[in-house]
C-alpha cells in the first residue's frame, strides 16, 4: 500500500539486524530479543497503514525475514510474536465498544463455549486508552493515516512494555532467589548462563552456600562463570564436566540456565545440561531452570535429533594444529543439548515459577494462536 | 402443564430411533449424534420455559444413556449441549425464538464439527516423521484421517492391533493396506514385543476425561503402560466435544463397569472346564470361525470390559480441535466450560 515510501528506512535497519544475526554478531537470547524489539519499534513508528491487519502483516513480514536470517535464535522470532500480541490486546482496548460490542453479542455459539476454557491472561490491564476511544477509524477514506495517528501512541507503548520486560528480567528472576536455595547446599551448575548469574548472586546476599560449576567443554565458559561468582564471595568450586556424574551425590540441586523452552516443557540449554540433568535424576536431585520468559517458544520439539541443534566452530573440539587428525575424522561441536521436560522439575521466571507441563499455558497466554507460524 | 413430557415425548419423537438414524452416517461420532438428536428434541418440544426445556432435555439425554450400552462418548456430548443451552443468552423477542435459535446452533456447530477431524489430522502430521513407524489400536476415524493424511506427504508403516473382541483392527488393517501404506496386525497380547520397532502411538479416544486421562477402546491403557516403559510417546486424538466432566480414579469407576463385568460365574462342569468337548458339549460356542480354533464365548466376552481408562501420566500429548494439549490442559477446558 502506501508503506513504499517509508520501506527503505524500515528496510535498513531490518537488513541491518537481519545481517548482525547471520554473522552471529549478536549472539544470546536476551541480546536478538533486544535488538528485535529495538527494530520492531523502528518499524512500527514509521509504517503507514489504514488497518489493523496492514500493521500486523507489516510486522510479521519484518519478523519472518528475521527469524529467517538465523532460525536458532528462537528468542527472535518469540519477540515479534509477543509485540503482537500486545499490539492485538492494545487494538481491541482501544476500539472496545464500536467493534467489538456489536459482535460479541450474538457469537456464542457451542465451539466457542468449548473455548471458554482456553488459557487467557485474566488482568488484561485496562490501561488508558479513553481518549483514544472513537477517534480510531479503520479504512477512513479521506485519511488513512488517521488510524495509524490514533493508534501508534498506545502502540509504542506496547511495544516499550516488552522491551521493559526484557530489561528487568534478571531482577525478575532473583527475586526469590533466597526462597529456593536454603544456607549451606551445594548447588551445581553448567555454562555460563546471565540469568542464572543474577539468580546466585541475589541469593548469596541472604545465604552462604557452595556453588559447584562444570567447566562446560568445549566452550570453557564455566571458567568465567566460576570467576564472576567467586568475585561476588561465593564459594564455587570448577569441576571439569566429567565429574558431574560423581560429585551428584553430594548436590542439593542442578540449576540450569535455558537458550529456549519449548511448549512441551522441554528446553535447549548449553551442551553438557543433559549430562547434568540425567545424573541429578539418577540421584533424584531436583532440577531447576531459570529463565525469562522471553525464551518461551511455541514449537513442540518433535525431532530431537542431534542434526536438530546448533553446531558450533569445531576447532575448539579439534583444532588444526592436529593436520594428521583433522582430514581423518569428522569432528561435531553441538551448542545446545535438548533437554526432555522429564529431566526438569520446575522452571523459575520473571512471572512465577512454574512445573513443565504448564510451559504450554504460559504461552497460550503469551502469544496469539495465529502467529505461531510468523 | 407439560409434567407428562418425558412420558408424553416418546410417543411423537423417539429419541432413541432419532439417534440410531442419525448415528447411520459414518461421519458423525457420538457425542455429535447426542447432540443433534437433541437439537431436534428442542424443535419438537413444546416446553414454554427454559426450565422446561432444560428438564426435557436432560430427560431425553437419560433415555439415550439407559438405552445404550456405553453411555461415555454419548453423555460428553449431551452433557456439552445441555451446558450451553443453560448458559445461552436470553435475548430473544419470544421463547420460540429462543429455540430456533438453539436449534440452528446446534446444527451449526454439527457441521463446523465435521471439519474438526481434519485439523486434529493436520496438527498430528507435524508429529509424524518421515519414515515413522506407528501402532494404533483398534479403529478410529481420526486416527485414519491422520494416517491418511501422513501417508500423502511421508512414508510411514503401521502397526495396529486386533482389538479383540471386536476385531476392528482388521478394519484398519483393510482401509490402509488399500491406500498402499504398509501394515500389519499384531495380537492384543503382542504390543510389548512389537513397541521396540515403534516411534511413537496414536490412539483415538471415546472421551477425555477431567484428569486428562483418556477412556478409549479396552486395551489403550495396557499400551500406554508399554509405550511408557519403552519411553515412546503416546499421542490421543480427540475432537473437543469428547472432552467429558468425569473424574475415574481407578478403572472400576468407568461408567461402563457393571458387577458382571470380571465377575466370577458360578462353578459349573459346562463353563469351568476348558476342554473342547466340553465347550462344543454346552452348545454355547457357536462361532467357531476355523476348526480347532478356541474363542471365546459370547458369556466370557460379555464378563469383559469395552473401554478403559488410562491414567494422564502415561499420555504425552492430546490432539484435539482446539490445539495440542497436554493432558492438563485437557482439564482447564473442562474447568472453563463447566465451571466458568
Amino acid at each position: 500500500m502506501g508503506t513504499e515510501g517509508h520501506s527503505v528506512a524500515n528496510q535498513r535497519v531490518v537488513e541491518n539486524l537481519a545481517s548482525k544475526l547471520r554473522r552471529r554478531q549478536v549472539v544470546g537470547s536476551r541480546e536478538t530479543a533486544l535488538e528485535t524489539v529495538l527494530v520492531l519499534r523502528q518499524v512500527v513508528s514509521k509504517a503507514r497503514f489504514s488497518n489493523i491487519d496492514q500493521l500486523v502483516e507489516v510486522i510479521r513480514s519484518v519478523g519472518r525475514k528475521l527469524v529467517d536470517a538465523q532460525p536458532k535464535e528462537h528468542t527472535v522470532g518469540n519477540t515479534v510474536r509477543k509485540v503482537l500480541h500486545h499490539i492485538r490486546e492494545e487494538y481491541h482496548t482501544a476500539t472496545q465498544g464500536t467493534v467489538l460490542a456489536s459482535s460479541s453479542k450474538n457469537t456464542l455459539s457451542i465451539s466457542r463455549f468449548v473455548l471458554q476454557g482456553q488459557p487467557r491472561k485474566q488482568n488484561a490491564l485496562l490501561k488508558t486508552s479513553a481518549d483514544a476511544k472513537g477517534t480510531l477509524k479503520e479504512n477512513d477514506p479521506d485519511d488513512p493515516d488517521s488510524f495509524a495517528r490514533g493508534l501508534k501512541p498506545v502502540l509504542m507503548e506496547a511495544i516499550q512494555d516488552v522491551l521493559d520486560e526484557l530489561e528487568t528480567v534478571y531482577d525478575n528472576v532473583s527475586k526469590n532467589a533466597k526462597d529456593h536455595i536454603h544456607s549451606d547446599e551445594i548447588i551445581l551448575t553448567i555454562g555460563k548462563s546471565a540469568t542464572v548469574e543474577a539468580f546466585l548472586k541475589s541469593a548469596a546476599h541472604y545465604r552462604k552456600f557452595t556453588v559447584i560449576v562444570a567447566e562446560t567443554a568445549p566452550s570453557y565458559t564455566g571458567h568465567d562463570m566460576a570467576q564472576s561468582l567467586s568475585s561476588a564471595g561465593i564459594s564455587t568450586v570448577l569441576v571439569p564436566d566429567s565429574s558431574i556424574y560423581a560429585l551428584m551425590s553430594r548436590v542439593n540441586k542442578v540449576i540450569l540456565g535455558a537458550h529456549a523452552i519449548l511448549a512441551n516443557g522441554g528446553m535447549f540449554a548449553i551442551t553438557g545440561s543433559l549430562l547434568a540433568a540425567s545424573a541429578a535424576r539418577a540421584h533424584s536431585t531436583p532440577v531447576v531452570v531459570c529463565t525469562g520468559q522471553f525464551k518461551l517458544t511455541p514449537q513442540w520439539n518433535l525431532y530431537h535429533e542431534y542434526g536438530a541443534l546448533d553446531f558450533a566452530d569445531p576447532s575448539s573440539v579439534l583444532g588444526f594444529e592436529e593436520g594428521d587428525l583433522v582430514d581423518k575424522v569428522d569432528v561435531v561441536n553441538p551448542y545446545y543439548d535438548y533437554v526432555r521436560p522429564e529431566f526438569v522439575d520446575a522452571f523459575i521466571t520473571n512471572d512465577g515459577d512454574h512445573p513443565p507441563s504448564s510451559v504450554y499455558r504460559l504461552m497460550k497466554e503469551a502469544y496469539d494462536d495465529e502467529d505461531h507460524e510468523l | 402443564m407439560s409434567q407428562g413430557e418425558p412420558n408424553s415425548s416418546p410417543a411423537q419423537f423417539d429419541v432413541f430411533v432419532t439417534y440410531q438414524s442419525i448415528l447411520q452416517n459414518e461421519e458423525i461420532s457420538t457425542p455429535l449424534a447426542a447432540i443433534l438428536t437433541l437439537t431436534q428434541l428442542i424443535e419438537k418440544s413444546s416446553a414454554g420455559t427454559m426450565f422446561e426445556l432444560v428438564q426435557a432435555l436432560n430427560d431425553g439425554a437419560e433415555i439415550l444413556k439407559q438405552r445404550t450400552p456405553n453411555p461415555i462418548s454419548l453423555n460428553a456430548g449431551c452433557e456439552l449441549f445441555i451446558a450451553f443451552v443453560t448458559l445461552f443468552p436470553h435475548d430473544s423477542d419470544s421463547f420460540s425464538d429462543l429455540k430456533t435459535e438453539l436449534v440452528k446452533q446446534g446444527r451449526n456447530y454439527a457441521t463446523e464439527a465435521l471439519t474438526y477431524r481434519d485439523k486434529i489430522a493436520a496438527l498430528a502430521l507435524g508429529f509424524i516423521e518421515d519414515d515413522s513407524v506407528i501402532l494404533t489400536h483398534s479403529y478410529s476415524r481420526v486416527v485414519m484421517k491422520t494416517l491418511l493424511r501422513a501417508h500423502e506427504r511421508k512414508r510411514i508403516s503401521v502397526y495396529v492391533t486386533e482389538a479383540r473382541p471386536r476385531g476392528l483392527g482388521l478394519r484398519t488393517y483393510d482401509e490402509l493396506t488399500a491406500v498402499g501404506i504398509p501394515c500389519t496386525v499384531v495380537l492384543d497380547s503382542a504390543v510389548s514385543y512389537v513397541m521396540d520397532k515403534v516411534d511413537l502411538v496414536l490412539v483415538g479416544s471415546e472421551a477425555v476425561v477431567e484428569s486428562g486421562g483418556l477412556i478409549n477402546a479396552v486395551g489403550s491403557n495396557q499400551i500406554a503402560i508399554i509405550a511408557k516403559a519403552a519411553n515412546k510417546p503416546f499421542y490421543a486424538l480427540a475432537e473437543s466435544y469428547k472432552f467429558h466432566r468425569l473424574f475415574p480414579l481407578s478403572q472400576y469407576d468407568l461408567p461402563t463397569h457393571n458387577p458382571n463385568v470380571l465377575s466370577f460365574p458360578p462353578a459349573s462342569v459346562s463353563t469351568s472346564l476348558p476342554t473342547k468337548g466340553a465347550v462344543i458339549g454346552s452348545g454355547l460356542q457357536k462361532i467357531t470361525p476355523a476348526e480347532g480354533s478356541r474363542s471365546m464365548t459370547q458369556e466370557q466376552v460379555a464378563r469383559n470390559p469395552n473401554v478403559d481408562y488410562t491414567r494422564p501420566d502415561l499420555i504425552s500429548l492430546v490432539f484435539s480441535d482446539v490445539g495440542s494439549l497436554t493432558p492438563e490442559g485437557v482439564s482447564q477446558y473442562l474447568v472453563g466450560m463447566f465451571a466458568g
